[in-house]
């Protein structure tokens, strides 16, 4: 599974948000994510990648393009 | 006590029966049980108990996806409660503006415990090393309040007491405290609580408090002052009230369930456990006191009764001692013969009770009191039939608490001069 679709379902599993209206444009803000929701994302990844959680602080992406790039940059740090 | 007079305006409730408040009333009327047996088939916590569990509640469809997810069971009954409050008091749940006057004053016994609970399984038996990051916002007895006031924007003061089995009978005094004195104009207020977790099950079953039965008898288990009475059965539920300042329901043409009279709170300060009869005639008395009420002046009293031996003869011993010569004329029932022991939530509910009998006149039973307890006696039991068409100048709804908290709600009909 790619990281978008990863995201997608968890956000409309969860939160109950359209996966169409989720695209790497769209702003994470206008789809509610918040601190919280984020570091739900982080988990969630964490556990279908086993990738470490990032260590320091993390901001809210501006957007989910932003928040791919994040997740994929673990997946590669780990590589 | 002056000040602003207290209307109500609005309940709601999430229980056991499904449906709303009027439809929770009706069943109560005809003395029919909710309480069922409930059986999990837990392999490292199997229980099988009379219990009430709220089975029709659905809480996506009754906050939608996102809100659910973030709450603990105790906090999902709890909004699910609220909204119906506030759309009982004909505002909506949609309009979210800043109300700076309103606020919410709420009641918890366990708050987020099933939050909890899933965090040392998670840790303890799944092995795993951590637990949702949504924990603590979930876990945290103030989630519900919280909740409440984000969703309909209240900005006053947002309060959550944990005061055993007498919480919502405390938040609700002491909103109505805040309205009468100006600090507030509306609150939104009640308790919710979500006790049907393995270890506070198990908790209570080592307190040896727990009304015994089987599948077949479990829904008359709970049978308040009854000769041959075994304790209480738990529930998990919720119950809110829309209180306002009197002035402000008029202008806008509320209806008014019943004026919330007066308030007295007291504490034993004898037992965590044993019931105290000075302590409860405090209280009592204080009620009365507050809203400038006779002892005579009290058609209905909407007891505490959750069954167990003391419990209830000591209550019963406390309103002779407060009414005196006009105890046998008192009505009183104990509706958790109905819909169980709701701890945190359970004065809410009964509140709502209460506020529904002032207003409809009408008086629901003691549920299965066939043989009553000679200690139990000398006031108006209103057993098998509801009390219908009576007059009801005041009521009051008596909660007493585990460590020896004892709060008082006085409720005085609107059509009161009618009766006199």
């Amino acid at each position: 599974m790619d990281t978008l679709q990863l995201i997608r379902q968890f956000l409309s599993a969860q939160y109950g948000v359209a996966p169409e209206s989720v695209s790497l444009d769209t702003p994470c803000a206008q789809i509610g994510i918040d601190s919280l929701v984020l570091l739900e994302l982080i988990f969630e990844f964490e556990s279908k990648y086993h990738v470490p959680e990032p260590k320091d602080d993390i901001a809210i992406p501006a957007t989910i393009a932003d928040l791919v790039a994040l997740f994929d940059s673990l997946v590669a740090d780990q590589n | 006590m002056a000040g602003h007079r207290v209307a109500i305006t609005g309940v709601g409730l999430v229980s056991p029966f499904g449906g709303d408040a009027g439809d929770f009333f009706t069943r109560l009327l005809c003395g029919e049980s909710a309480i069922t047996y409930l059986v999990a088939n837990d392999k490292h916590c199997p229980r099988a108990i009379p219990a009430l569990q709220c089975s029709h509640f659905n809480p996506k469809a009754a906050l939608g996806t996102a809100l659910a997810h973030t709450m603990d069971r105790f906090a999902q009954l709890g909004t699910a409660a609220a909204f119906s409050a506030w759309r009982d008091a004909g505002f909506s749940v949609d309009d979210n503006s800043d109300k700076p006057d309103c606020g919410v004053s709420w009641g918890t016994a366990l708050g987020g415990t099933l939050t909890f609970e899933q965090g040392y399984r998670t840790l303890y038996i799944a092995n795993q090393k951590r637990v949702s990051p949504l924990s603590v916002v979930m876990g945290m007895h103030n989630a519900a309040a919280s909740h409440i006031a984000i969703k309909l924007g209240l900005g006053n003061s947002c309060l959550t007491y944990s005061v055993a089995c007498a919480s919502s009978a405390v938040a609700i005094g002491a909103a109505f405290r805040a309205i009468r004195g100006g600090d507030a104009t509306l609150m939104v207020v009640g308790g919710s609580d979500a006790p049907l977790s393995c270890g506070v099950i198990r908790a209570w079953e080592a307190l040896r408090v727990l009304a015994s039965a089987t599948a077949a008898t479990a829904p008359s288990a709970c049978r308040p002052f009854h000769r041959n009475r075994t304790g209480l059965v738990l529930g998990e539920g919720a119950g809110a009230l829309v209180l306002e300042q009197w002035e402000h329901a008029q202008a806008r043409g509320a209806r008014i369930y019943a004026e919330l009279a007066g308030y007295g709170a007291s504490c034993d300060h004898t037992h965590l456990v044993r019931p105290d009869c000075t302590g409860q005639v405090r209280a009592i008395s204080q009620a009365l006191r507050d809203g400038g009420i006779a002892p005579e002046a009290v058609d209905y009293v909407n007891a505490h009764g959750t069954a167990t031996r003391e419990g209830d003869s000591t209550e019963i011993a406390a309103l002779k001692t407060v009414f005196g010569t006009h105890a046998p004329k008192v009505s009183v029932s104990a509706t958790k013969s109905m819909h169980g022991h709701m701890l945190g939530a359970s004065s809410a509910v009964e509140a709502i009770i209460t506020a529904l009998s002032v207003y409809r006149h009408t008086i629901p039973p003691t549920a299965y009191l066939d043989d009553l307890d000679a200690d139990c006696a000398g006031v108006r039991h209103v057993t098998g039939q509801p009390q219908v068409d009576i007059p009801i100048r005041i009521a009051l709804s008596n909660s007493f608490a585990f460590g020896g908290s004892n709060a008082v709600l006085a409720f005085r009909s609107v059509a009161q001069d009618m009766w006199t």
